[in-house]
């Protein structure tokens, strides 16, 4: 194993970790993005360079635009349901209000 | 379950497994070492049998081609399904405003942004379809193809904004390209069945070794599965993209007045 291979597989482990350790979920998907450029450098370390090219279109390229644009459509509605909340006034329940907004500043 | 009885089953697990792990791990060949004896004989005959130069194009499109034919049917099913959830209630119409978060500033795109965007994505679609083309003499093929020219259509999204995209990249033709690849390869495999052969029977000539035309059916199958997986991916690009815009049923608000095109509202 020559030293390439051998850095490229612990900087795949770091960066793997590193998706895992992330808890913002905006943070894990550029986090899944580096660690899927890794990956395809592994790939053409390994001399398959075939599989590089898709891991990296696939991995880096589309797969975190889709997880990007579903935390987009999601933080959208959550923000859109709660101006509602506030148009029609509290609910009967506060403290789920509050839970929902908790919800969403932590999403953001 | 409490921290202490995880690590209990992590113990557990750890002592039944690891014995199996290391034998195996033990007997396995060298890292690197290419002693597979498909592997091998692989090498050996198909650039005789098949005429390519690109081994893992023969196993995917003629070796093992009746396995390819149902992922291609598989990543048909997905990306309808994901069409079938998603289309509707948002951004059908390109001059949809982007969806806004209260509170988020909204930089407009810079000038040189476009320009990388352009030159860019021109580059990654020839490289994707250089790629696709040359899928039986060098590493890649339809499917590398195919995800690289969509991920040149993604450029094309940054560079353009939504409206232009839109205009650029209509939905319809990246359907019917997904399912005219689909039904290429199904004619490809149904055919030779028609005349009393084996499916995917390499019927066409077969060329010459490291030639552009060399394989014969394969490169028919190769060109379905470029097509197939450039509009599966595109139209999945579109779909999610939508649920980026406005819903339509939203409050006109005026601060989103601006041009639109990147993503405001990341979360």
């Amino acid at each position: 194993m020559s030293g390439l291979v051998a850095g490229l597989l612990l900087l795949a482990a770091l960066s793997g970790l590193l998706v895992v350790l992330a808890r913002d979920p905006r943070r894990q998907v550029f986090a899944m993005a580096g660690n899927g450029l890794v990956l395809g450098l592994l790939f053409l370390a390994l001399q398959a360079p075939d599989v590089a090219l898709s891991e990296i279109a696939v991995g880096t390229a589309v797969t975190p635009l889709l997880f990007l644009a579903a935390l987009a459509a999601i933080a959208m509605d959550r923000a859109k349901g709660r101006t509602e909340g506030r148009a029609k006034g509290r609910t009967a329940d506060p403290a789920k209000d509050q839970a929902e907004d908790r919800a969403v500043d932590h999403a953001k | 379950m409490t921290p202490r009885w995880r690590l209990l089953l992590l113990a557990l697990a750890l002592a039944a497994l690891l014995p199996a792990v290391l034998r195996v791990a033990l007997a396995m060949p060298e890292f690197g070492a290419p002693t597979a004896v498909l592997g091998q004989s692989v090498n050996a005959l198909v650039p005789e049998l098949r005429h390519v130069a690109n081994m893992v194009a023969a196993v995917n499109f003629d070796l093992r081609g009746f396995d390819t034919l149902g992922e291609e049917c598989m990543l048909l099913c997905a990306v309808t399904g994901a069409t079938v959830l998603l289309r509707g209630a948002r951004g059908e119409r390109g001059d949809v405003r982007a969806g806004h978060l209260p509170g988020r500033p909204v930089i407009p795109r810079a000038d040189a942004t476009v320009l990388v965007c352009r030159v860019a994505a021109t580059l990654t679609l020839l490289f994707g379809i250089s790629v696709a083309l040359h899928g039986m003499t060098t590493p890649g093929g339809g499917f590398q193809g195919g995800v690289i020219a969509a991920s040149g259509l993604l450029l094309l999204y940054l560079g353009e904004g939504y409206a232009g995209w839109r205009t650029l990249v209509p939905s319809p033709v990246l359907a019917a390209m997904e399912g005219s690849g689909a039904v290429l390869f199904v004619l490809c495999a149904g055919l030779p069945l028609i005349a009393g052969h084996p499916a995917l029977t390499n019927g066409l000539p077969l060329g010459e070794w490291k030639d552009l035309y060399s394989g014969g059916l394969m490169i028919a199958v190769n060109a379905a599965v470029a097509l197939s997986v450039t509009g599966s991916f595109g139209l999945l690009l579109v779909e999610f993209l939508e649920e980026t815009r406005e819903p339509a049923d939203a409050p006109a608000s005026n601060e989103a007045d601006h041009e639109d095109g990147t993503m405001r509202a990341r979360t």
